[in-house]
This record gives structure tokens, C-alpha cells and sequence, in this order.
């Protein structure tokens, strides 16, 4: 199953791999990393029907903002899930978060345990 | 002799006409009264030529001479000095005759003649006199009016002086006190520009704060996460350890990694503290973004009363308060923003602890502070009332009391934007702040907000 993260901040890359290491070693979880909202489609596009099931996406980004990738997510991938993470867990942007389509709204600093919990169930969906 | 003595009764009958014009003393009205009885009987006496004729002669000379003595010798009718002369050529004249037909009436046949010569002349001499006594009285008349005029103006002239004076006095007056509010309305602006720029310095200095926070916080989201995945990987690496058969290098690894995990512990324990400060920091300068949720009005009545009071007893000047709650228990939950709300309720209790304080100070030791917080339910509405037994409100301050900067507190102790930040917050509640006080007794602040 294959996961694609959208953050500026280039460390998280590091981090999501370490903390799903053991997923990942056992093959259930692929995980992809993108830096900008335009990367993230071009990753998106390479392959039709995309093999991405979910896209996890930061808000705050230089360019194309997460809310504007939802949308273009959601308009030209519409099985794929989106999940939004934001460091401003204001109810402006959840609200337009959830009205776009997404999944879920995680704050940061991310509860990796509410993200795995998350992630597992979508494992064990595809099981 | 008749001559003689007409000329005494007509120069007292003169005097005493005279006297309305001017006020002559009692005792000179007395003389010319007597005066012209006796020249009255003289003249009867001289009519009826009733003997003995020389002496009474004699006494109308003395009459004459006494009446031009009198003229000339009193102060007051010195005036009347050419008048006085008038007739004294005349009298001379007559004393002479009087006195030569007495003495040698041979003689007098001799100077007879002369003698009326001499009554010619004098009788010229006291008409021309007469004349110029006319003349000089006018003069004195004209001069008694110029100056009485002058006088009159003079007068007019001290009245409008004097009034002028007391207009340039009244105008002084309302000068000064409009210069005296004008000095106060200027300090006033002074020192609400001093607060606007503090203010505007500590907003800026807020924003910087949750800007600063904001930064900081990602990194060290970082840092935390990642010393936190290390900790957990060096439990795995633990837990593989013993599947490596022992040998002195493992023994110094494994020694090794336990300081690592412990130094890694460290920095996962000083990141949650230093992601604890940003946080408080953003809750801090987070302002007025709050939303309006239904709340327990009494459970934050009762949480911000008690710090209310310890937050006062733990600052400077703590006071004994007892604080009673009279709360309505059957109120629903109110739909209001409760982090506002909660500065209400302070305020509205700093500010009575303020009063009382102050009452204390001077009050006998006979007087209790006293502050209840009552709420009700009025159906479609709430009331929240704060009321304090402190020195109450002076009818003159009570409508300024809601004004921003409006403070009697002295110096730099009040902001004086306690009780108006606290209308604006009810304000915006939709609600109604009211302000019931009686001085001496008590003040009272009623709040009524509306239950939608």
C-alpha cells in the first residue's frame, strides 16, 4: 500500500520512515515523500490509475498551499483519500479541510499513535 | 434808624433764604431768627419814634454791626464776604450822623451837607457792591454746578469702573478654570498616549511573541520526535543485544548505548519543556479569537471568583474578603466566549476588592468587606450581579466610570480600562452592564445577558 506524504520541511521524510520502519520492512507499507504541492501531483500523475491511496498534506507551503492540493487531489484523483496535518489547528481551516474532502485533521505536533492507528486500519481494510 | 434796621432784617431775611441751598449749623438759624425780631421791633419802635429814641438808636447800630460781625466771622458764610461790606459805607455814614447829632447837634448843622454827600456816595458804593455780590454768586452758582456735575461724572465714571472691574474679574476667573481643564484634558492626553503606546508596544511585542513561538515550534517538533523514535530504537537494539554472543567490545557498546539512551531522555525531557513555555506563550498571545460556547456560568463564576481572591491575597495590600456565591442553580448553560467572560468576572471583583480596600483604610474596624456574586435566571435572560459593601460611587464619577482611562485610583495603580474592557466584552455578549450604587453603602454591578 502506498502513502504519500506532502511537507515542505524535508526532515519529515526521516522521520515518518523511522517511525513506520517496521511496516515498511515488512513490505504492507510504502511510503513516498513530497516536497511541494506541484511535486506531489507530478508524483501522482506518473502512474494512471495512480498507486497512491492516501496523501497525507501539510497546509502551510510555499506555492500551492495543502488546501489547493486537496482540492486538485480530490477533483482529478477522486479514490484517493486525503488527510491534512497543520501546525494551526484553527477551525477556519478545518472547516475548509473537511468541506473539500478530506479524511482527517491531525495538528501538529503529530500523535503518531492517532496516525498509525489510522494507517492500520487502512492496512487492514486492503487485508 | 428805620434804614438801619431794614438793612439787618433784609440781609438775615437774605441769610436765612439762603440757608436752603446750603446747610447751615442749628445755631446760625437760631441768630437770624432772633435777629429779625429784633430788627422787627426796632423798626415798629422807630416808626412810632417811642422814646428813649437813642437808645434804641444805638441798639439798632449794634444789631447792624452784630449781623455784619456774624458775616464776616463765620466760616461757613464767609461766601457772603462782599455782601457783608455792602452796606457799611451806609452805616458808617449813619453812625456818624448818629454819633455827631448826639454829641453837638451845632455841628452838625455845619457838616449836614457833607454828610449827605457822603450817603450819596455810599448809597453808590452799595449798589455797585450789590452788583458784584450778584455776580459773584452766580458765579459761585455756576462753579456749585460745574463741580456737582463733575462730581455726578466722576461717580458714573467709578460705577462703570467699578463694574468693568468685576466683568475683567469674572472673565479672569472663567479664563483660569478653562485653562485649568484645558491643563487637565492635556495631561490626560498625555498620559492616555503614554498608555495607547504602551499598549501598542505590548501588542506588537504579543504578535512577536506568537511569531517567535510559532518558528520555534516546528523545530522543535524535530527535535522531540526524532529524539523520541531514537529512544524507542535503542530499546529494539536492547532487545537484539543478547542474540550477540558476549565479548569486552559488546560490553562497552552496550554501556555505551545506555548513556546515549540516557542523554536522548534528557533531550526528550528539556524539548517537552521548552514545547510547554512555547505553548503557554501562544495561548498567551492568542487574543479574542475565542468562540462562543454554551458554559456553565456558575462553574466559571465559581472558578474565577476563588482566583480572583488568590490572586489578590498573593499581590501587595491583601485584604480579608468574605465572598459569597448566590447562585442560581436550575441556570442553564449560556452561550458566551468563557475566556472573556472569565476577565468580567475579574475585573468586576478586582475592582470591588479595590474599593473596599480603600474603605478599610479609613472605615473603623467595625467594617467587614463584604462581595456577593448573584445569578438568575429571568427566563429570557440571565443576570450576573457583582455587589461590594466598599465606599460606593460619588454621583458626579458614576457615568464615567464605564469611560476608557477613566480611573480614581492614583498614580500608576489603575489603567483605567478594567470596567470599560469589561462593557465591551458584556457588549459584545449582546448584553447590558449596570452600575446601582449608593455612597458609603454599597456598589452594584448588574449584568444582564441574553439566553438565545
Amino acid at each position: 500500500m502506498k502513502i504519500l506524504f506532502v511537507d515542505d520541511e524535508r526532515d519529515v521524510e526521516d522521520l515518518f520512515r523511522q517511525k513506520f520502519r517496521k511496516e515498511i520492512r515488512s513490505g504492507k507499507l510504502e511510503l513516498a515523500f513530497a516536497f511541494s504541492g506541484q511535486e506531489a501531483l507530478e508524483l501522482l500523475s506518473t502512474d494512471n490509475p495512480p498507486k497512491f491511496v492516501y496523501v497525507f498534506s501539510d497546509i502551510n507551503m510555499p506555492g500551492m498551499s495543502g488546501l489547493e492540493l486537496l482540492e486538485e487531489i480530490k477533483s482529478r484523483f477522486p479514490l484517493i483519500q486525503v488527510s491534512m496535518i497543520s501546525a494551526y489547528g484553527d477551525q477556519e481551516n478545518y472547516d475548509k479541510a473537511m468541506s473539500s474532502g478530506a479524511k482527517g485533521f491531525f495538528t501538529k505536533p503529530v500523535d503518531f499513535d492517532s496516525l498509525k492507528k489510522e494507517i492500520s486500519s487502512l492496512i487492514e481494510d486492503r487485508d | 434808624m428805620i434804614l438801619i434796621n431794614l438793612i439787618s432784617l433784609s440781609l438775615l431775611y437774605y441769610l436765612k433764604k439762603s440757608s436752603g441751598a446750603r446747610e447751615f449749623p442749628e445755631h446760625l438759624h437760631r441768630y437770624f431768627k432772633y435777629g429779625m425780631i429784633a430788627a422787627g421791633v426796632l423798626i415798629a419802635l422807630g416808626i412810632v419814634h417811642a422814646p428813649p429814641e437813642i437808645l434804641f438808636e444805638l441798639l439798632s447800630f449794634v444789631l447792624v454791626g452784630a449781623v455784619v460781625y456774624l458775616m464776616l466771622n463765620t466760616p461757613e458764610l464767609s461766601y457772603l464776604k462782599t455782601l457783608a461790606i455792602t452796606p457799611l459805607p451806609i452805616i458808617g455814614v449813619r453812625l456818624l450822623e448818629y454819633v455827631i447829632k448826639t454829641l453837638s447837634p451845632a455841628i452838625f448843622d455845619i457838616v449836614e451837607n457833607y454828610l449827605d454827600a457822603a450817603g450819596v456816595f455810599a448809597f453808590i458804593w452799595a449798589v455797585t457792591m450789590w452788583l458784584n455780590h450778584r455776580k459773584q454768586m452766580k458765579e459761585i452758582e455756576i462753579e456749585r454746578i460745574i463741580t456737582k456735575e463733575q462730581e455726578r461724572q466722576l461717580r458714573t465714571t467709578e460705577e462703570q469702573k467699578n463694574q468693568l472691574e468685576t466683568l475683567v474679574a469674572e472673565r479672569t476667573k472663567e479664563i483660569l478654570s478653562q485653562k485649568e481643564e484645558l491643563q487637565y484634558a492635556l495631561d490626560h492626553l498625555r498620559s492616555t498616549q503614554e498608555q495607547l503606546i504602551q499598549q501598542e508596544k505590548l501588542a506588537s511585542l504579543g504578535q512577536l511573541t506568537a511569531g517567535i513561538a510559532h518558528e520555534i515550534k516546528n523545530p522543535l517538533n524535530f527535535v522531540n520526535n526524532f529524539s523520541e523514535l531514537s529512544v524507542d530504537f535503542l530499546q529494539e537494539i536492547s532487545e537484539e543485544m543478547p542474540k550477540i554472543p558476549d565479548s569486552p567490545e559488546k560490553e562497552n557498546i552496550l554501556d555505551l548505548l545506555e548513556n546515549v539512551k540516557s542523554n536522548l531522555g534528557k533531550i526528550r525531557h528539556h524539548g517537552s519543556r521548552a514545547d510547554s513555555i512555547v505553548r503557554s506563550m501562544l495561548m498567551h498571545s492568542r487574543g479574542g479569537s475565542g468562540t462562543m460556547d454554551p458554559t456553565d456560568l456558575n462553574a466559571l463564576i465559581r472558578e474565577y471568583s476563588n482566583l480572583a481572591f488568590h490572586g489578590m491575597r498573593a499581590n501587595p495590600n491583601p485584604i480579608n474578603v468574605d465572598i459569597q456565591l448566590s447562585l442560581d442553580e436550575t441556570l442553564p448553560k449560556v452561550k458566551l466566549n468563557a475566556e472573556d467572560f472569565s476577565r468580567v468576572i475579574l475585573n468586576l471583583l478586582k475592582n470591588a476588592f479595590d474599593a473596599m480596600r480603600d474603605k478599610l483604610a479609613t472605615a473603623g474596624s467595625d467594617y467587614k468587606a463584604r462581595v456577593e456574586v448573584r445569578t438568575q435566571d429571568l427566563g429570557d435572560k440571565v443576570l450576573v450581579e457583582v455587589e461590594d459593601n466598599g465606599p460606593g460611587v460619588p454621583d458626579h464619577i458614576k457615568d464615567k466610570l464605564l469611560m476608557p482611562f477613566f480611573t480614581t485610583k492614583k498614580g500608576t495603580e489603575g489603567t483605567g480600562l478594567g470596567l470599560s474592557i469589561t462593557h465591551d466584552i458584556v457588549n459584545s455578549h449582546e448584553g447590558t452592564l449596570e452600575i446601582s450604587t449608593e455612597e458609603g453603602k454599597f456598589t452594584r454591578f448588574t449584568i444582564l445577558l441574553p439566553k438565545r
